[in-house]
């Protein structure tokens, strides 16, 4: 035990001192209690139940990973089915009545951004021609300002019957609707 | 714990043999694989003594490292199915030991129990202590005592890492390559750090020293 070599028995190292700490020992009686506490220990982790994460990570790897998947693609298919009722209304039907088939992602558009062509192909009115220049009947009538003709739509009264009787009696003679711009 | 000669004796064969006392180890633990959980027993007898000696010089404290050892023992116990073999047997408890360690101190790092283990008897006949008694003038029991609590306090007084290295390689007798394949770091770094910390302990025990 910690014997010194004889030239050096006047001088004590780090490592001399150090080495007396072997000395530092439990009694035999302490062994016993330990090997009786371990052998407890240890049948008590043979025997006990495992903690609840593990078993949920066990859980996982059988019958809970099986409904998980099956839940996981249900929920994939109602979202592809459901979607497009989540879409903007408005955008839907301004990107169906244009190009219906070939529109993946439907764009907001301004309704005043899309032409007359584009918003319908047959319109249920037709357009004349009116100037002031060849109306006019008075030949003293002098005009001191430059006319341009332009075209207004008319149409015919008795497909419009939600329309007042007097709308119709002053509009019919006329034959004008609206003007067209 | 084995005396010393018997620690040093056993790892010093070790070193001439290790591959025989690795292949006894893997025989052992391929009979714990195998079913016969008895068989572990011989495991525990056989390291005990070392995995708890390691552990009381990091903590200083006997309870606690008479827990952590049981810990240790519990820990392997519970993972010798998936022990391949590829380091030894004696290397992964080891590992085990100061990993549980390591945790535990930093757990403990704001409260620090002190409880000190009895000192064999064989202590007070020592050339060191004899030594010290011729020096000081002192009367040998306190001498010792006083000796055990500085010691105990200059330890504590290393960070974890440097004290792992110490206890191990100068309190349990374990090679540099050795120590650095238990803590996974190389050669260089534990002879770095047994290196500073010996000039630590210096320090705290310039009293005792010369």
């Amino acid at each position: 035990m910690a014997k010194l070599p004889k030239e050096r028995q006047t001088e004590i190292s780090v490592e001399d001192l150090l080495r007396l700490k072997r000395s530092e020992r439990p009694s035999d009686q302490f062994w016993n209690e330990f090997d009786r506490e371990l052998h407890q220990r240890m049948l008590q982790t043979l025997v006990k139940k495992d903690p609840w994460y593990l078993q949920v990570v066990r859980g996982f790897s059988g019958r809970i990973l099986q409904s998980t998947a099956i839940a996981a693609a249900a929920a994939v298919v109602a979202m592809v089915v459901v979607r497009p009722a989540f879409q903007p209304t408005r955008a839907v039907h301004v990107a169906q009545a244009s190009v219906p088939e070939t529109v993946g992602a439907p764009v907001e558009v301004a309704v005043t951004e899309l032409s007359l062509a584009e918003a319908t192909s047959l319109p249920d009115y037709q357009t004349d021609v009116i100037s002031a220049e060849e109306t006019s009947s008075d030949v003293n009538f002098v005009r001191d300002f430059g006319m341009d003709s332009m075209q207004v739509a008319s149409y015919d009264a008795s497909a419009y019957s939600t329309d007042s009787p007097q709308a119709r009696v002053s509009f019919a003679s006329a034959g004008v609707a609206s003007l067209v711009y | 714990m084995a005396t010393t000669g018997s620690v040093s004796k056993t790892f010093a064969h070790a070193e001439e043999a290790p591959v025989s006392e690795r292949d006894l180890d893997w025989s052992v633990v391929q009979r714990v694989q195998a079913g016969n959980v008895g068989a572990f027993d011989q495991l525990v007898q056989k390291y005990r003594e070392h995995i708890f000696s390691v552990i009381y010089n990091m903590t200083s404290n006997r309870e606690d490292a008479s827990d952590l050892t049981q810990e240790t023992f519990i820990k392997a116990f519970q993972a010798i199915a998936r022990f391949k073999g590829k380091s030894s047997f004696f290397t992964w408890i080891y590992r085990i030991a100061i990993n549980s360690t390591m945790t535990f101190l930093k757990k403990r790092s704001r409260r620090r129990y002190i409880s000190y283990e009895n000192i064999n008897e064989e202590v007070s006949s020592s050339d060191i202590v004899e030594s010290l008694t011729a020096k000081n003038r002192s009367e040998k029991g306190a001498l010792v005592q006083e000796l055990q609590e500085k010691l105990n306090d200059s330890l504590q007084k290393l960070s974890p890492k440097h004290r792992t290295v110490v206890v191990l390689h100068e309190i349990e007798g374990l090679s540099h390559a050795e120590i650095a394949e238990i803590t996974k770091t190389s050669v260089g770094t534990v002879r770095s750090r047994l290196h500073y910390a010996k000039q630590q302990l210096q320090s705290y025990l310039k009293d005792y020293i010369g």
